[in-house]
């Protein structure tokens, strides 16, 4: 159930411009992406800007699966959206929107592509350092984004698991034994984790002190 | 050496239907031998046992310590020395890659990023691990998978390794490279295991039925009284 890994597990390893660019530079040029896409409601900004993009992602040294993986994901997404722009404002606007979603889409997947897990959570760490006043704990915001963003391989798999298992015995039309196995294995994969966690005294808060025992 | 000691230290939960249910009995005993084994049935208690150890679990009743921290009381400081294997080592990793995951372990060690980059390089070399840094978790074999594990908890360097039937998912050979693995470390090592081989490499095995604790003495002895328990 864990294959699915791939499917989120971002990192392309390389050497390109941009690996090597700080986080902080790509996270501005997707900002830039997105508002170029959103902001100007420009047919031709939005074009051009699409095209840069894919020229990013080879010159990144991505493989093309890279870029093709997140569209067909999103493929009956975009298709819908598409239709209904069409339908609605005609054939630019449709094309306009499709490529905005698509430019700021690849954008940020040529980020994770080339950004370790690591250098992201140092990059939130800094991130939200100046809420630090405010109470909040940048080590465990970074935690929590990551295991986040673990368990979605995860979730994933379990669904293919169970609909695997429920076709076995003949439930494959059953809702309930599609879903909640799924739940009890999540919430189950929840408590393992988090019990990991708290064995490798990563839950700890670092500067407080949490009262009661076993924080 | 370590000093852990349970004294009168017992667990009971509470069922589903209200009652309370004693899965540990209290329990008496010091463990400060290099290698100790814990055996018993499924469901015998070992997991519990264990568990107090590492302050994941607080005894209902008396007190568990180690090195003289009470861990009801100080289980932060506890887990700083106190380093725990599970069974299933992907419940264990959260980070993608063996690399990305001693970091993590690390963070708290060496705050400047690049440091601990080469620090957790160096964690995976002296493991024999290097070659597989930046491969992803779930495509590592399972042993190599839990010698990962093994490595993220090692990273901090604790003083007492407690282990949760760390080979039960392992073919022969992997267990058998586990074993070695484990022979070679310096710091005290209690596990429970079914794995009466690995069990067998200890100086001392606790006995562990109906939650609590039937024998206790040279690991040998409590293997073949194990045997007998169930034949
Ligand atoms: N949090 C809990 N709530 C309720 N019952 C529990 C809890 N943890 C353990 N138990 C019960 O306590 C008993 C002992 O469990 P424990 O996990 O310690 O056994 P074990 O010896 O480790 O078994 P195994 O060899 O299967 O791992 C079992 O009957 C288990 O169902
Ligand atoms: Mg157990």
């Amino acid at each position: 159930m864990r294959g699915h890994a791939h499917l989120i597990a971002g990192y392309v390893p390389g050497t390109s411009w941009l690996h090597r660019s700080p986080l902080w530079l790509k996270a501005v040029l997707l900002l830039i992406v997105t508002v170029l896409c959103f902001a100007t409601g420009d047919v031709y900004v939005t074009t051009a800007v699409l095209a840069a993009v894919v020229v990013l992602h080879f010159v990144a040294g991505l493989p093309p699966g890279r870029l093709w993986r997140p569209v067909r994901l999103m493929l009956v997404f975009l298709l819908l959206i598409g239709a209904y722009q069409y339908w609605q404002s005609g054939p630019l606007t449709a094309w306009r929107v499709v490529a905005g979603i698509l430019a700021a889409v690849l954008a940020s997947n040529a980020l994770t592509a080339t950004t370790t897990v690591a250098a992201l959570l140092d990059g939130l760490v800094k991130a939200v350092r100046p809420l630090r006043r405010f109470g909040a704990d940048p080590e465990r915001f970074a935690l929590t984004v990551s295991l986040m963003l673990r368990s979605i391989p995860f979730i994933i798999g379990a669904f293919d698991d169970v609909r695997d298992a429920a076709r076995a015995r003949g439930l494959e039309r059953n809702l309930r034994a599609r879903t909640l196995p799924v739940l009890i294995g999540t919430v189950a994969y929840a408590r393992a984790t988090g019990e990991a966690l708290a064995a490798r005294g990563l839950g700890d808060a670092e500067d407080r002190r949490v009262g009661g025992a076993g924080d | 050496m370590n000093h852990v000691a349970l004294c009168g230290a017992g667990v009971s939960v509470e069922t589903a239907d209200g009652n309370l249910r004693t899965i540990l009995k209290p329990t008496t005993v010091e463990l400060t031998e290099q290698r100790i084994a814990v055996i018993g049935a499924n469901g015998s208690g070992k997991s519990t046992l264990l568990r107090l150890l590492n302050s994941l679990m607080l005894p209902s009743s008396g007190t568990v310590t180690i090195n003289g921290l009470d861990t009801r009381t100080q289980g932060r400081a506890v887990r700083r020395q106190v380093g725990f294997v599970f069974t299933d080592p992907l419940s264990q990793l959260v980070m993608p890659t063996p690399l990305e995951d001693i970091e993590l372990s690390l963070r708290r060690v060496h705050k400047s990023a690049p440091e601990r980059r080469s620090a957790a390089a160096g964690v995976l070399e002296q493991y024999g691990l290097g070659a597989l840094a930046a491969n992803s978790i779930y495509e590592l074999s399972g042993g190599e998978r839990q010698l990962v594990a093994l490595a993220t908890v090692l990273a901090v360097q604790p003083r007492l390794l407690v282990l949760d039937e760390p080979s039960t998912l392992l073919d022969l050979r992997n267990s058998r490279l586990l074993r070695s693995r484990l022979a070679a470390l310096p710091q005290q090592l209690i596990m429970a295991t079914h794995d009466l081989e690995l069990a067998q490499d200890c100086t001392r095995a606790l006995v562990v039925d109906d939650g609590a604790i039937v024998f206790d003495g040279p690991a040998a002895d409590a293997v073949a009284r194990y045997r007998r328990m169930y034949s």
